[in-house]
């Protein structure tokens, strides 16, 4: 009996190809549509996964830079790190002199390090760096307490925009959300083409389902290949567009590195997770078996 | 093996079958015969429930045709053959696969599948004929490939909608022999034909419908008569069947 299954497995298989095979010009054309929407989908993360980590990374090295003037006194700096040591925004604080600020400068610029170097007096003032807490970039207190900062004697400028990370989560947010949008409504146009292409199939074997109907055919036996299609279909759409994607990656980030290599190493640029592939090979592997299933609902199937 | 007491068909309420009762034994081969429009091939499909009775009882292999739900109906073909006049072979594939399509889909394996197609395609003779495609072939020549298939799942029961409604006179008696043979080795036989001289001559039970109605019913003859022989009282068959 279990052998008698798997052979029936086999044939539902065999059909399965065979109607994807015969069918093929709008099985690509199908397969495309999917590989076409998973991929939009796929950018919309990768972008929106991206932009969070540099939002993550801005938020994490999130240090408020006070650059204190010239010949500032040593009781100025102290007032200054006074206050970052009551704060509650503040996590540590270091002074950073300009020796140590021009070897970060050379560490970073190379190119540009010998032109710094050249110059009679240092470029780089003094500063002392504060590191706020995680939380600090979301608290109102943060609007106040860089301004008393900035008001401090010996205090020549104080760097930190706050506003600018906001508008950046709110981007990441809004990217992500129409990201959403337009992946859904790319997968219901992927869903309708692929039922099209199932019902297409289905029309191509009228005969065969109206033979295998009067042989006693169970209706698994009829729908199956019609259902295995669409699946494949999806599975083959997802795959497709993650391979793309990936590819698109690679070559963009190498495109990047050769024109504007200041911005590697900046930022951490990284492809999709593991499991977000998986989501979208999955979401197309669903839209496979949603068109199928539209299309092999009965009143289709009777012909 | 089939029995029909009192079967109505209407369709959006032109009534095309009136009371119709007969009863078939197992191994029985019976002509069901009458004019084109007599409501032949819709009593066929009555009988593998390609259509459902408007009123009256049909058994078939002691199952309830009629009341049947549709998940049972694959189990009941799964016991009858079916032949139609058109063939309906399949042109894309060749005489093998289709005679061994069916078997394929009900699972049995490729091994055993080939055995029993090439046994069933011997038996209609065109086992020398596996990889040619239906166009290639003879009307006879098709006729019997769509008998091997109803064959191939050896079934209790065939039943054949003008199966030589399509060729002419020598393939046609070919054809009959084949059906001889098979209801020789046990296989029940319904076979539908407005052919009155396939039928004459036979020696087999004829069924004879006219308009809707069953004429003869359960007489044993050679050649139904003009006349009918059943149900004098019943008033001549109305205008509106067909």
């Amino acid at each position: 009996m279990s052998g008698q299954r798997t052979s029936a497995l086999v044939a539902l298989l065999d059909e399965a190809a065979q109607g994807l095979w015969r069918a093929r010009r709008m099985t690509v054309v199908s397969v495309l549509q999917i590989a076409v929407s998973v991929f939009l989908v796929g950018v919309f993360f990768l972008t929106a996964e991206n932009l969070r980590g540099v939002v993550d990374t801005v938020k994490d090295e999130s240090a408020v830079t006070v650059f204190l003037k010239p010949g500032a006194a040593e009781e100025e700096k102290a007032e200054v790190e006074r206050l970052a040591r009551e704060s509650r925004l503040v996590a540590r604080w270091r002074r950073v002199s300009t020796e140590e600020a021009g070897a970060r400068f050379a560490t970073s610029w190379k190119s540009l390090s010998r032109a710094s170097s050249s110059l009679a007096s240092s470029p780089f003032p003094e500063t002392i760096e504060l590191d706020l807490l995680p939380d600090a970039i979301q608290s109102e207190a943060l609007r106040g307490f860089l301004p008393l900062l900035a008001t401090r004697k010996g205090v020549d400028d104080v760097q930190f925009d706050v506003d600018w990370i906001r508008r950046l989560r709110g981007a990441v947010a809004l990217i992500a959300v129409w990201g959403g949008a337009v992946g859904l409504f790319l997968a219901v146009g992927a869903v309708f083409t692929i039922a099209n292409v199932v019902r297409l199939t289905i029309l191509l074997h009228r005969d065969e389902i109206e033979i295998l109907r009067l042989v006693g055919a169970p209706e698994y036996l009829i729908r199956g290949p019609f259902l295995i299609g669409g699946l494949a279909q999806g599975f083959l759409g997802g795959s497709l567009a993650v391979g793309v994607l990936y590819l698109s990656f690679r070559a963009v980030l190498r495109y990047v590195a050769t024109t504007h290599n200041v911005l590697v190493g900046v930022f951490v640029v990284r492809f999709l997770t593991p499991s977000t592939c998986v989501l979208l090979m999955v979401g197309g592997l669903l839209a496979g078996v949603i068109g199928g299933a539209i299309a092999v609902r009965k009143k289709h199937l009777q012909g | 093996m089939i029995e029909l007491y009192h079967v109505q068909k209407e369709f959006r309420g032109r009534r095309v079958l009136w009371d119709v009762t007969f009863q078939m034994s197992r191994g029985e081969f019976v002509f069901l015969t009458g004019p084109s429009g007599a409501g032949k091939t819709t009593l066929l499909k009555l009988l593998f429930r390609a259509e459902r009775p408007t009123d009256g009882q049909i058994l078939v292999n002691g199952m309830n045709v009629g009341a049947m739900s549709p998940g049972r109906i694959p189990e009941l073909r799964r016991t009858m053959g079916i032949v139609f006049q058109d063939y309906k072979l399949l042109p894309t594939r060749t005489i093998f696969e289709n005679v061994a399509f069916v078997l394929k889909f009900l699972g049995v394996p490729t091994q055993e599948r080939k055995r029993r197609a090439y046994q069933t395609l011997r038996m209609v003779e065109l086992h020398h004929r596996l990889s040619a495609f239906p166009e290639e072939l003879s009307g006879g020549e098709q006729q019997r490939v769509a008998l091997a298939r109803a064959l191939i799942n050896e079934p209790e029961l065939l039943i054949a909608d003008e199966p030589t409604g399509n060729l002419d006179r020598r393939l046609a008696e070919e054809v009959m022999k084949l059906f001889t043979a098979i209801n020789v080795r046990g296989t029940t036989i319904l076979l539908a034909t407005h052919d009155q001289d396939l039928i004459r001559g036979s020696g087999r039970r004829c069924l004879t419908l006219d308009r809707g109605r069953m004429l003869e019913g359960l007489v044993e003859s050679s050649v139904p008569p003009q006349a009918p022989h059943r149900d004098p009282g019943t008033p001549p068959p109305g205008g509106d069947a067909p």
